[in-house]
């Protein structure tokens, strides 16, 4: 038997001093990445291996380093949207909204209008609903189940049309201004949501019944990436993955944004800190956004979805063609910039994965001296060190997956 | 940027001089300025710009904008910042709701008026009404009668064409030509909304300081004809340098894209040239597009650096070799201390010959003033007369007659503003080695048996001496078209050629070097390398 296992593991049978033939001794060093199919995001990890087992792992993120902080400063407020789309770009518009939050917050604007509160938060939760599609389908489909990445995929076009529909691009939408929204929601949005979540249920159906109950899918998820809850919280993990280590920590209920308040809805925790449970918080997290979606549906009133504040806000076009008031505003905010006076802010949102900050120092020009952006998908990816080592490589996979690292976010 | 010796030494003997201040608190924040100063300038010494359009730095107060209107404590009306002195104890508001009322109602009055201009205005973009508007008002329009009419296009004078709706009347333009040019040429005629301004009776804005009244005015209604449509503003990049269009050296900004110069602009040094610069110096970069040399050329055909530098080097070495007494080097007024400086330490290590001549233009006694012009169009005079030390050399009439005297069989120039009558231009191209470094083909560079290209002043790095001694850096704006390399590394390369081995980094290299070797140097910093800034984030230069 230990014949066996030696020739199994490809390794010095560590039980036998003198065991000399065989498979080589040395520790070996792979690269796995950054262009592999399982490291989405062009991730490099060089993996030092005895036989199948990892021993210890160097994750190096940067291969697709876009310069999204040192972009931003050449850019005015308003042209940083397009950049923030490309961070985590399966669920762009809550970036669009953190940043549009951040420089609210530098221009002291807090009272934001009731309709315009709705429209970021049903843009919101449904990129949200669509980065944990993306997360779970993937995910599934790595460990080989392809049926549940298209059931899952399917729903996630359908919000992309939605989308798409409302903002003009199917993946970088751009539709958050500062001070608002470009423009006000399509006429049937609301109907189209719902009708898109009524029939999303009976997918997602669906999609546990081919993995909740599969006996491999388990055997791949349960145990593997264990992480204990003191660590997640020494390491900043964030989002579905800290909820999975059982930690209750929501931004949306813990440091309301928006009128999440407003809303009723639950924090899915999980209980062992493994694959399996950032798994079913993602799926949980997905009923709870679209309980949140309906409530939005039920109660979004009329109004205005801009604030009523000339530092922000472009003149009508009537108003920029024929008054010189209107014209010299209009031409302030494309070349110049939206007005933000000299200081500082943070501000922190519920991303797709986790804690989604954005921190601008303004030096009263029309574009950020600094920005900062807190990926949530870079700091978990600092877990995978941990969690991978003395794992098999094939654990690599679920591990990588589940924590979603998502390139342009991590590397920004 | 850096004062020569003789100015630091001259500040270090003389005691400071007792000088009154006062301290008055503005916004909350105490500030202590000289005694005289008026309340704008000590805001702007609190960190505080407050708004005016009438008022400028360099120009007498007049106050008659009054966009500049602070609470003063204890004074029974709003105080126009411009004219009020600071004094002792004052308590000054800018942000109270009287000033800024009145900063809100009087831009609303302004703008009554101004025509809806932005997207061909070519002010867009750096605009003093723009900015004040948007930083101080914001509101909408609440006009609802036609606004009125005035001329659009009115030509003043030979560079400078007036939209009179576009003005503001804040009268810059007119003082700029009174204080500055000391000539009257500008006046606003009739009354209320129907001011206008125009011309005063019987003249033309035709001073040599013209376009300066188009750097102050606040909006666009003066405009260069020169610039006029060439470029929107804020798309302009800018790199600070020193006019190289006289000994003055005005320190100026050169506005560019794209390897192109659309204008340059005063940059202010109260020690040369305060605000101002002359209009001849501004239009000097169109030559910077004109007749220029973009490759080394041997015998008038295209050739390459190692080509040329070698037949350069060879011809030369031929040269000494028959008659090292009939080898002359012309030395630039035109280039930069760093060029003329490796040049010099060329003819003392390798070529070891002793006619050297002061090449250059020739002075222009016309277009001398006491304001900033000089009869000498050469920028770095005083910095090669520094280098040379008290080495011989002659001057053009010197060079001049050399030539046609038939002495000189070879002659090495820098430069290709050597002015030489037609005769001994003719002569130097029938000598038997005549090798020029220059940035056109023009003068001898077009006759030369071997040509060198080097870059012209707004694309090279280097230091200029005014006449007053003080050295001022050059920033290169842009790359160098063609080929062309610096002029010290083209001496270093002919150097090694000649068998004393030059090398040199980089021209902060050589100027280190000569800081150490040439005593008028060793007090001036090469300052830090300034990198291009867009203009649209550089706020309103009005």
């Amino acid at each position: 038997m230990s014949e066996l296992k030696t020739l199994i593991l490809g390794r010095k049978n560590v039980d036998d001093p003198d065991d000399t033939d065989g498979m080589p001794n040395d520790l070996m060093t792979v690269n796995m990445g950054p262009s592999h199919p399982a490291m989405h995001g062009t991730i490099r990890i060089e993996l030092t291996l005895d036989g199948e087992r990892v021993v210890e792992a160097d994750i190096n993120p940067g291969y697709l380093h876009r310069g999204f902080e040192k972009e931003s400063e050449h850019a005015t407020y308003t042209q940083v949207f397009p950049y923030t789309d490309r961070l985590n770009y399966v669920s762009p518009m809550i970036n669009n909204v953190g940043w549009a939050l951040a420089v609210e917050k530098l221009m002291g604007i807090t009272e934001l209008p009731p309709r315009l509160n709705y429209i970021r938060v049903m843009i919101s939760e449904l990129s949200r609903i669509t980065d944990h599609l993306t997360c779970v389908g993937a995910s599934a489909m790595e460990l080989g189940a392809f049926a549940p990445f298209l059931f899952l995929v399917k729903v996630r076009e359908w919000i992309y049309e939605l989308l798409e529909e409302l903002s003009g691009a199917r993946l970088t939408h751009s539709y958050v201004r500062v001070g608002g929204v470009s423009h006000d929601l399509t006429p049937d949005f609301c109907e189209r949501v719902t009708d898109i979540l009524d029939r999303m249920d009976g997918v997602l159906d669906e999609a546990k019944g081919l993995l909740n109950g599969n006996k491999i899918f388990y055997g791949r998820m349960a145990g593997v990436g264990v992480f204990s809850k003191e660590d997640a919280i020494a390491y900043g993990l964030g989002g579905p993955c800290l909820r999975a280590c059982g930690v209750d920590y929501d931004v949306r209920k813990d440091h309301p944004y928006l009128n999440y308040d407003q809303f009723e809805f639950d924090v899915p925790v999980g209980t062992s800190g493994d694959c399996l449970d950032r798994y079913l918080v993602r799926l949980e997290e997905i009923r709870q956004s679209t309980h949140i979606l309906r409530q939005c549906v039920a109660q979004i009133p009329e109004g205005p979805v801009m604030v009523d504040d000339p530092r922000c806000v472009m003149p009508d076009k009537s108003e920029t063609y024929n008054t010189i008031e209107g014209m010299i505003r209009h031409f302030k905010h494309i070349v110049d910039g939206v007005r933000v006076d000299p200081g500082e802010a943070y501000t922190f949102i519920e991303g797709g994965n986790g804690e989604l900050g954005f921190f601008i120092v303004a030096d009263g020009t029309g574009r950020p001296w600094k920005a900062y952006c807190r990926s949530p998908s870079f700091i978990n990816l600092q877990t995978v060190t941990k969690t991978i080592s003395g794992r098999l490589i094939s654990d690599i996979v679920p591990i990588f997956g589940m924590i979603n690292m998502i390139g342009g976010e991590c590397d920004k | 940027m850096s004062e020569a010796k003789e100015t630091e030494n001259e500040a270090q003997t003389e005691a400071p001089p007792a000088v009154d201040t006062v301290t008055l608190t503005i916004d909350g924040v105490e500030v202590t300025v000289d005694k005289g100063t008026n309340i704008i300038e000590a805001a702007k010494k609190a960190g505080n710009t407050i708004s005016a359009f009438c008022y400028h730095p360099g120009l007498e107060v007049v106050a008659v904008c009054r966009q500049c209107l602070v609470s003063v404590e204890g004074a029974p009306k709003l105080t126009p910042a411009c004219q009020g002195i600071a004094s002792d104890g004052m308590v000054v508001h800018t942000t109270d709701e009287a000033s800024s009322d009145a900063r809100r109602q009087l831009l609303e009055y302004t703008l009554l008026n101004h025509p809806v201009d932005c997207p061909i205005c070519d002010k867009a973009g750096e605009c003093t009404l723009q900015k004040h508007y948007f930083d101080h008002d914001n509101k909408g329009s609440r006009l609802d009668v036609p606004k009125v009419r005035k001329p659009k296009r009115v030509d003043l004078g030979p560079d400078i064409v007036l939209d009179a709706e576009r003005c503001i009347l804040c009268t810059r333009c007119i003082r700029v030509c009174d204080e500055v040019a000391g000539e009257h040429q500008l006046e606003i005629s009739h009354r209320g909304d129907h001011s206008e301004l125009g011309t005063a009776p019987g003249k033309r804005l035709d001073n040599p300081y013209s376009i300066n009244t188009v750097d102050v005015c606040p909006v666009g209604a003066l405009t260069s004809k020169d610039y006029r449509f060439t470029m929107r503003a804020w798309e302009l990049m800018s790199t600070p340098s020193t006019c190289n269009g006289c000994s003055t050296g005005c320190n100026i900004e050169i506005h560019h894209r794209g390897g192109r110069t659309f204008r340059l602009i005063p940059r202010e040094n109260p020690e040369v040239n305060k605000h101002w610069m002359c209009d001849e110096g501004r239009f000097t970069y169109h030559s910077l597009t004109e007749k220029r040399l973009v490759g080394p050329l041997v015998g008038g055909m295209p050739s390459n650096w190692k080509r040329a530098t070698d037949a350069a080097a060879a011809k030369i070495k031929e040269a000494l070799e028959a008659d090292a007494g009939s080898v002359g080097v012309v030395f630039s007024p035109h280039r930069t201390n760093e060029e003329n400086y490796v040049l010099a330490k060329l003819v003392k290590n390798g070529l070891k010959v002793d006619r050297l001549y002061m090449g250059g233009a020739a002075p222009a006694p016309d277009r001398a003033d006491d304001i900033l012009r000089k009869a000498d169009k050469s920028p770095n005079r005083a910095g090669v007369k520094a280098i040379l030390g008290d080495i011989e050399v002659g001057g053009l009439a010197v060079l001049e007659d050399d030539i046609l005297g038939g002495d000189l069989k070879a002659l090495i120039v820098l430069g290709h503003e050597l002015s030489l009558g037609g005769e001994a231009l003719a002569k130097a191209a029938e000598l038997d080695c005549l090798v020029v470094i220059a940035d056109h083909e023009l003068g001898l560079a077009a006759k030369a048996h071997v040509t060198l290209p080097v870059p012209a002043w707004a694309e090279n790095t280097g230091s200029v001496t005014n006449f007053q001694g003080r050295v001022q850096r050059m920033q290169s704006a842009y790359d160098a078209v063609g080929l062309a390399r610096p002029g010290w590394r083209i001496f270093a390369d002919l150097a090694t050629a000649l068998d004393s081995k030059m090398t040199y980094e980089s021209a902060e290299a050589v100027f280190n070097e000569m800081k150490s070797a040439v005593p008028a140097f060793s007090d001036a910093e090469w300052g830090r390398d300034l990198p291009p800034v867009q203009l649209r984030f550089a706020h309103s230069r009005g």
